[in-house]
Order: structure tokens, then C-alpha cells, then sequence
């Protein structure tokens, strides 16, 4: 497809505020849990208190005889569950083993609320405990308790539906270890040789622990089944879609038999992605023929959601005494828990082929715990990859006496090279986004910063990273029709979260050359819209952009048609402006676009309607870049940390709609920083997550923070809609590199575990080992 | 059990409503009333995404018993200003283009307002551990920031 110039009108690159913000505001807006359908029943699940157990047996008497309650479900209830679940969804309720606390193991369904709360208190099952793989690299050893049934395959569809990147090349001998459930090999050229040849060899292991996507409106659902046996289901999901093909899959019904209406999702990130808790509601509704409504507490949601991976990364590099990169080595172990599902190649892209490391290898794990499954979480495991190799080009920098911006220039990759699985990298900003943070006064000034320490204030230190996301891609389609009154109507099956439906207009208006004014884009739901892909992986601009602008141009094609025929005119000789198509140089000979809409909805009228239709499948991804920066002061005391400043720069390619683009720069940093600062769910060695409140699991406040400072650098992709890349996951990526960074420049003090709590930092200054969270 | 009735003014209107004696306040707007507008995001005073006034203090409607709130005056979102109407503050909000999934943002609005009421100009660091008690998680905070700064401004000129 070919760069694409905006029309002379109200469209791309205005900053506009997204039009469902006064609803927003005012509360009205509607999300799952604000539904209260007539004979609406409660849902409430009963799960497990032991990571892993048997299930002797299970008492649901007491349950089934209080008044209030109308249906009691367990796995022997649910003659479509199956053994060797292959994904979480399938496995529905535990069947006669428990492998995390908080599986599902019953599910009530009752009048109200409190009386479901009750039941599940009165049911009684009888656990024998066994021992759990709560570690991952114990889980890996000979010997360690298993956690996936003999025979259970792996789960590569979050690889294939976030489309991070392509793994054919990929190197992978069978799995060994027990609860190895994945494994991948990445290699070139002489490592070995390389390491012996090296001036400086750095080893060093890397930890991030399981994060939660933390998204402020827990998991909903609604379900309802009418007479003939047709389900819909009133979502909170970051893709009606994959939710109505899960829930059939998991049922065994076709899909033409339920319908999802994607309701406001209250953020996703990522975790609302696969079926969570969906096909248990339909199940209750069904066993009950009455609408159920279940939402997920915030303890479940910590405890039983799908959380980011624990990344475990130890990366050796060997380089020459003048910076030359010689050969890099990692191995990468990613924790799934209880079930696979984690995305292993986008570790292994960045570890190798981000700077040019001509030999190397990367081997990577995905390893099963008895912990809660993992899913995605914003730029998956690449924010946890980051913090391996950025952490790591700083350090040999500084070993090196080097300038750490121009030591990461100099081996940066550029268009063409090639990613560690073959395939070359493709047109990106990663150099422009480094040059534009370097020239930023708070690294130019970072002498002068860190030389302000003491005197009554802590040790100040600055520091930057850069990352970047790859770009996901999946086949999506859209429609654009010509109403009788001259505005068009937008129609797609995306859940719009982060405000992408008034960046979707905006590129229809320009596409087809009408003021935003006139476009107003609307979200159907499974049996409405055209089939769409999830929100997801940074490409709604990219994928259902294009295909708003493949289709919007379509309807222009199709009204110029309209319009030559009825003007006797040929097409080329016709403009469009101001609502009107006119014959060029002949401003009196026109028809307007409410005169050609009303042809299209004439009764006896000869003119078609205009229905413009795009359905794009891709094969080019469009990675995108940022780059962050901190100027922090760490007390020396307690090991606090104070982010003074906090500056983010990113290629977007081209910015639709600036208001949008820096609300993700800012909300993907903060995100980010909490990575880096804060946030970990902590493991007790039975399995138990220790902080499931959000008083416990720490997100950051507006009292934490500083502004956010955002620089928008708009290097075209050649494949975008108006050159736009993808822009939701480029900015969790940095900051818990750039934050380690800059408290080694303050502190001289390298941190190697996220987050960067103040016990870690305090007790690396008294010379000790960091603490360790499982 | 036997339900309670309730009588408390809510958005300046009189109301009579049957709750159970479990109840938490949010429950009793939420679900006995069908003022959806303050939110449930973890039930423990942690997000503030239940934040409403009581007698024009904010409270986390989640962690007070409904009857709790027997004749008293509570003021929700809904009751802060409408489509067509919107406070001063859900003006700045749209205009800074703050919500983006904006589960958060009824609770953050009724915090901003209570601070506005008690101090009509407060500086940046005011308003940031005026809304501290609100998690969001989609802004980052700095529009939020911006926002509320500028309302007050223009409530001031």
C-alpha cells in the first residue's frame, strides 16, 4: 500500500478530544457490571486454596438447599469439559486436580449477591495437598512436582494472535524437563570463539517478577440464553470476536449461535484477551435459563487472573576493549504458570538482534508453575527484555568508559538488518528517538544534576533505555456507507479503550475527504460488525486504520462513480470538496453528497447506495520506538527513589491524533515506572500470593509521580494508514532499564531484579544481596 | 433478614429505598437505585473508584454500611452535571482528552471537587495528593493534573 496524503479537511492529525468523553465524565457510560436486565441472577466461583491438590471430593448439598439458589455447578456437571485442558479457558473448573490457589472448582448462581457468597461457603470439598512447583527454576529440575497432565500440548495462540513475530525460524528441540511446556533456540555464527576473542566479558541474570495488567475494571461478564439455544454474552474484552470463537470452542456450539456485545471495557492491557471467566456464566445461565452477571473481585483478580510472566534472563556478552560487540548468550525462562500460553520469540528478537551482535544465542524456556496462568500484559515480555539488554549496554559503556548514547547508536540496528529469526527489521525510528533524547537538556545536564546531590538532598542520577515493540498484526475489515443526509457512518467490530474510534474517523474523513464533523464511527458487536481483530498488540491504527481507509476510499470511488453518471462527466475531471462533487474548473456543475446519499435510499431510485468495504489481511509490521528518560534522586537512607522528571520519546510514525498518541506515552510510562518501582505479586513457597489487595500489590499514585513529559517523532512507516505505527506498547518498555541506569549513576550501585523497591536499593548500598522474590 | 428502609437525600432529591443490612452504600446506589456511576474497582478503599460526597465530604462509598448514610446527603457523578451541563471539572476533562477507558473517572472527578470546594486554588502538588487516593491506570495522571488546574483557574477568574 502507498503513502497516502491528507485531503484538504478536518481529519488526521488534529488534536480532538474523543466524542463518548462527556458520557465518560458523567458516569453514564456502561460497562458490564452496570447492567441489571430483569431477573438478572449472581454468580459467584468457589476456588481453590491450595496451589496444588487432589480433589477427593466435593459436597454441594448444603449449597444446593438454600433458599436463594438456583443452580450449583461442578466439573461433573459439565459434560463438555475435557482432561488436559489445552488453554485456561478450557479448563473451566478444576475436574479432579487443583494447580493454582484460586482455580475454579464450583460455581453458584444465586438471587443475590450475598446469598451466592454463602452457598459457595457451604460447599465442602475435601483436598489431599501435594507438593508445588511454585519456582520456576525448580520447577525445571528433574523431580519437580508437574503441573500440566502427561500428554498436554502447548499453547502458541497468544503468539499468533498478538502477532509479535513471525517464529519459523526458530531453532526448537523437543522439550525435556517435566514442566517444560515451550522452548526455542535462536543462534549465529561462533560463540564460543567470539567469548574467547572478547577484551570484556559481562554475565549477569536479570528478574522480573509476575505483574498484574492492572486494569481498574475487573473481569465482567453477562450471559443470557434464549429459547432456540442462542447465547449472547455482554463482554468486557479486548476482542468480541476471539471471545464469541473461545466460548464456542469451549461449549462445543457454533459460532453463529452466540452473540458478544462488547461492552465499555474498563481497560485490558492485554488481560482481557482469552475467556476468563465467560464460559462459566454461560453455563450458569444456561443451567438456569435466566440472565447471570459475574464480576470478578479485586482479590480473585490478583490472585485467579492472567498476569504477566516472571522473566528470568541471564545474558553474557563479550565486546572488544573499543566497543566492538563480539557475541551474546541468554537464556530466557519465562514463567507461564499453570497453564503455557507465553510468547517467547520477542525476548529472544530483542536480546540478539536490537544492537548487532554478529554471533550469538539465545536459548528461552516457557516453564510451568503452580501459580495463576499468564497471559499478555502491554509489549509482552518485552519491557522484562529491556531491562536484561539496555541494563547490560549501560554497564558496558561505563566499564568501557564509553558514551552510553553513542555506544547504543553505534550498534543499534537499522532497516534491513536482520532480527535473530532471519527476518529483516523493518523501516523504524530507533535511531531518531535516540538522537532526540540525548539532545534533551536533562541529559545534556546530568553532570550538573548528579553533582547537586548531598547537602541535606539524596544521590541524583539520570538515566535513559530504549525499547521498542515489533508491531502486531491480524486481518480485520470495515465498512464506510454515505448517509442520505451526506455524513458518513463508520462501522468495525473494535473495542475502543484507549480512544482509537475518533483516530478511526479521523483517518476516514481524510481518506474520504469530509470533515471529522461528518464521520461518526460506531462499535458492533459479533452480529453486526464486520469480523475485526482484538485490540491488541499496537495495531487498531494500523490494521482496522488501514482498513477504514481502504474502505472509506472505496465509498469515495463508488460516489465519483455516482457522481460522473449523473453530472455526464468522467471521474477524473471531478473534485470533491465541501460536500459536493463538482466538475474541476466548472463550480456550478455539481451534486452534493446528501443528493447522491438520498439517490441511494430512493424508493424506485436507479442510483445503488454507497457502501465502501475493505477486509485487509498484512504481512509488513511497522515497529516502533521509545526511548525514556529519568532524572531521579535515591535516598540513601532508605533506598527510596524520587522520579523528578520523567521524559518520553516515540516514534508514532504519524500521530492521527496527538491528544490520543500522549495519553499512551503517558499511561504506557507509568505503567512502565511502576514495573520498574513497584509492582510485584509476591509468592509465599506454598503458592499463596502474599499481596492480593491493591494496598499491598503498590500501583502508583499521582502523589508519585511527575509530569510526563512527551515528545512525539513522526518517521513514516511506509505500510501505515497516513504512515502511522502502532503506539499502545512502546512506552511500557523502557523504564525499568532506564530507572536502573539512572540509579547506578546515582547510587554506582547496579541493580539486576525489578522492581527497584527501596529494600533492594538500601541493601545493595550497606554491600548485601538483593532481596529475592519468588 | 428483614431490609431496612432507607431515607437520605441523594443528588439533592429525597429518597426512600429498601437495603439489606450488609449493604455498603456503593451497593445501595449501585444496585437498589441504579446510579452506576461510582464504581466498584476493589471493593477494600484501595482505587477510589467509589468515591462520592457525604454531606459534601468524599468517602469510599464501598466501605460504608448503607444505612450508615440515614439521613444524610449523598452526592454521585450523575449528580455533579449532565451531557449538555457538565461541571466545570468534566468540561476540562473532555477538553484535555483525560478518559480513556474511564472506569476511573467518575471517583476521580468527586475527589477533584471536594478538593476544589475545600481549597478553590490549589497547586500542582495539592491536587496530586488530592486525587492520590484514585488509581488510574490508562493517563498516567498528567492530564488529569492539567485539567483540574485549569478548572480551578477558570472558576477563580
Amino acid at each position: 500500500m502507498t503513502m497516502k496524503t491528507t485531503r484538504d479537511v478536518r481529519g488526521v492529525g488534529l488534536a480532538i478530544p474523543r466524542p463518548d468523553g462527556p458520557e465518560k465524565v458523567t458516569g453514564r457510560v456502561q460497562y458490564v457490571a452496570d447492567l441489571q436486565p430483569r431477573g438478572l441472577l449472581h454468580a459467584k466461583l468457589l476456588r481453590s486454596p491450595h496451589a496444588h491438590a487432589r480433589i477427593v471430593r466435593i459436597d454441594t448439598s448444603r449449597a444446593r438447599a438454600m433458599p436463594g439458589v438456583r443452580a450449583v455447578l461442578t466439573a461433573a456437571d459439565i459434560p463438555e469439559l475435557k482432561r488436559k485442558a489445552p488453554t485456561r479457558s478450557h479448563a473451566v473448573l478444576a475436574i479432579d486436580r487443583v494447580v493454582f490457589v484460586g482455580q475454579p472448582v464450583a460455581a453458584v448462581a444465586a438471587d443475590e449477591l450475598a446469598i451466592a457468597e454463602e452457598a459457595v461457603d457451604l460447599i465442602t470439598v475435601e483436598y489431599q495437598v501435594l507438593p508445588a512447583s511454585v519456582d520456576p527454576l525448580q520447577a525445571m529440575q528433574v523431580g519437580a512436582p508437574p503441573v500440566a497432565d502427561a500428554g498436554t500440548e502447548a499453547d502458541t495462540s497468544e503468539a499468533m494472535a498478538h502477532g509479535a513475530v513471525a517464529v519459523a525460524r526458530a531453532d526448537a528441540p523437543p522439550p525435556k524437563a517435566v514442566n517444560v511446556s515451550q522452548q526455542s533456540r535462536l543462534h549465529r555464527g561462533d560463540v564460543a570463539k567470539g567469548f574467547a576473542e572478547s577484551d570484556l566479558v559481562l554475565e549477569k541474570t536479570y528478574r522480573v517478577p509476575m505483574v498484574h495488567q492492572g486494569y481498574l475494571e475487573p473481569h465482567a461478564v453477562l450471559a443470557e440464553w434464549d429459547r432456540t439455544g442462542f447465547l449472547t454474552l455482554w463482554a468486557s474484552t479486548q476482542g468480541s470476536f476471539n471471545t464469541r470463537s473461545e466460548v464456542a470452542d469451549v461449549l462445543g456450539i457454533s459460532e453463529n449461535q452466540i452473540r458478544v456485545i462488547p461492552m465499555e471495557c474498563g481497560g485490558g492491557f492485554g488481560g482481557k484477551i482469552r475467556a476468563l471467566c465467560e464460559p462459566i456464566t454461560a453455563l450458569l445461565a444456561r443451567a438456569t435459563g435466566r440472565p447471570v452477571r459475574y464480576v470478578m473481585t479485586r482479590r480473585e483478580e490478583l490472585e485467579a487472573g492472567n498476569p504477566a510472566p516472571q522473566v528470568i534472563i541471564r545474558l553474557k556478552t563479550g565486546v572488544k576493549r573499543d566497543g566492538t560487540l563480539v557475541a551474546l548468550e541468554a537464556e530466557t525462562v519465562l514463567e507461564a504458570g499453570a497453564f503455557s500460553g507465553a510468547v517467547l520469540a520477542v525476548s529472544a528478537v530483542f536480546l540478539a538482534s536490537l544492537y548487532k551482535w554478529p554471533a550469538f544465542e539465545v536459548r528461552g524456556a516457557e516453564v510451568l508453575t503452580h501459580k495463576p496462568s499468564i497471559a499478555a500484559y502491554r509489549a509482552p515480555v518485552a519491557p522484562q527484555t529491556i531491562f536484561a539488554i539496555d541494563s547490560h549496554m549501560e554497564q558496558l559503556a561505563r566499564a568501557l568508559k564509553l558514551d552510553p548514547v553513542e555506544f547504543r547508536r553505534r550498534h543499534l540496528i537499522v532497516e534491513g538488518d536482520p532480527m535473530a529469526n532471519g527476518q529483516p527489521w523493518q523501516s523504524n525510528g530507533g535511531r531518531e528517538v535516540l538522537d532526540r533524547i540525548a539532545e534533551h537538556p536533562f541529559w545534556k545536564s546530568r553532570a550538573e544534576w548528579k553533582a547537586s546531590s548531598g547537602n541535606g538532598r539524596g544521590l541524583r542520577g539520570t538515566g535513559l533505555a530504549l525499547g521498542g515493540w515489533l508491531g502486531g498484526l491480524q486481518p480485520t475489515s470495515a465498512t464506510v456507507r454515505l448517509n442520505p443526509d451526506g455524513t458518513l457512518s463508520v462501522l468495525t467490530g473494535q473495542v475502543d479503550i484507549a480512544g482509537t474510534n475518533i483516530a478511526l474517523a479521523q483517518i476516514a474523513a481524510s481518506a474520504y475527504g469530509v470533515d471529522i464533523e461528518k464521520v461518526r464511527i460506531t462499535t458492533g458487536d459479533t452480529d453486526t460488525a464486520p469480523v475485526t481483530g482484538l485490540s491488541a498488540g499496537s495495531k487498531t491504527v494500523y490494521t482496522v486504520g488501514t482498513a477504514v481507509l481502504q474502505a472509506a476510499e472505496d465509498a469515495r470511488r463508488q460516489t465519483l462513480e455516482i457522481a460522473a453518471s449523473e453530472l455526464e462527466a468522467a471521474i477524473h475531471d471531478l473534485e470533491l470538496a465541501d460536500g459536493r462533487v463538482t466538475v474541476r474548473g466548472m463550480p456550478d456543475r455539481g451534486i452534493t453528497l446528501a443528493q447522491i446519499g438520498k439517490k441511494g435510499n430512493l424508493y424506485m431510485s436507479k442510483v445503488p447506495p454507497v457502501l465502501g468495504v475493505s477486509r485487509p489481511a498484512f504481512s509488513q509490521q511497522a515497529p516502533g520506538f521509545a526511548a525514556q528518560l529519568a532524572r531521579i534522586e535515591v535516598d540513601p537512607d532508605t533506598g527510596e527513589v524520587t522520579v523528578h522528571e520523567f521524559v518520553v520519546v516515540q516514534d508514532v510514525g504519524k500521530a492521527i491524533n496527538p491528544l490520543g498518541v500522549e495519553g499512551q506515552m503517558q499511561g504506557g510510562a507509568v505503567q512502565s515506572l511502576g514495573m520498574a518501582l513497584t509492582e510485584a505479586l509476591m509468592y509465599d513457597g506454598s503458592g499463596r500470593l502474599m499481596n492480593p489487595s491493591l494496598l499491598d500489590y503498590r500501583k502508583l499514585t499521582a502523589a508519585d509521580l511527575p509530569d510526563i513529559e512527551t515528545i512525539i517523532v513522526e518517521k513514516p512507516s511506509p505500510s501505515g494508514p497516513f504512515g502511522a505505527r502502532g503506539v499502545g506498547e512502546p512506552p511500557i518498555v523502557p523504564a525499568p532499564a532506564a530507572i536502573a541506569n539512572a540509579v547506578e549513576d546515582a547510587t554506582g550501585v547496579r541493580i539486576t531484579t525489578a522492581p527497584l523497591t527501596p529494600e533492594r536499593i538500601a541493601l545493595a548500598l550497606l554491600g548485601g544481596q538483593p532481596a529475592r522474590t519468588a | 433478614m428483614a431490609k431496612h428502609a432507607l431515607s437520605f437525600t441523594v443528588n439533592d432529591e429525597a429518597v426512600e429505598v429498601l437495603v439489606q443490612p450488609w449493604d455498603t452504600l456503593l451497593d445501595a446506589l449501585r444496585e437498589r437505585l441504579g446510579l452506576t456511576g461510582p464504581k466498584e474497582g476493589c471493593g477494600t478503599g484501595d482505587c477510589g473508584g467509589c468515591t462520592v460526597h457525604l454531606d459534601g465530604k468524599p468517602v469510599a462509598s464501598c466501605l460504608m454500611l448503607a444505612v450508615q448514610a440515614r439521613g444524610r446527603a449523598v452526592r454521585t457523578i450523575e449528580g455533579l452535571g449532565r451531557p449538555g451541563a457538565l461541571h466545570p471539572l468534566q468540561e476540562a476533562f473532555v477538553r484535555h482528552g483525560v478518559p480513556q477507558c474511564g472506569f476511573c473517572i467518575p471517583g476521580v472527578l468527586m475527589s477533584a471537587a471536594a478538593l476544589l470546594a475545600e481549597n478553590p486554588r490549589p497547586t500542582d502538588e495539592e491536587i496530586r495528593y488530592g486525587i492520590a487516593g484514585n488509581l488510574c491506570r490508562c493517563t498516567g495522571y498528567t492530564t488529569m493534573i492539567s485539567a483540574i488546574s485549569e478548572a480551578a483557574a477558570a472558576a477563580a477568574r
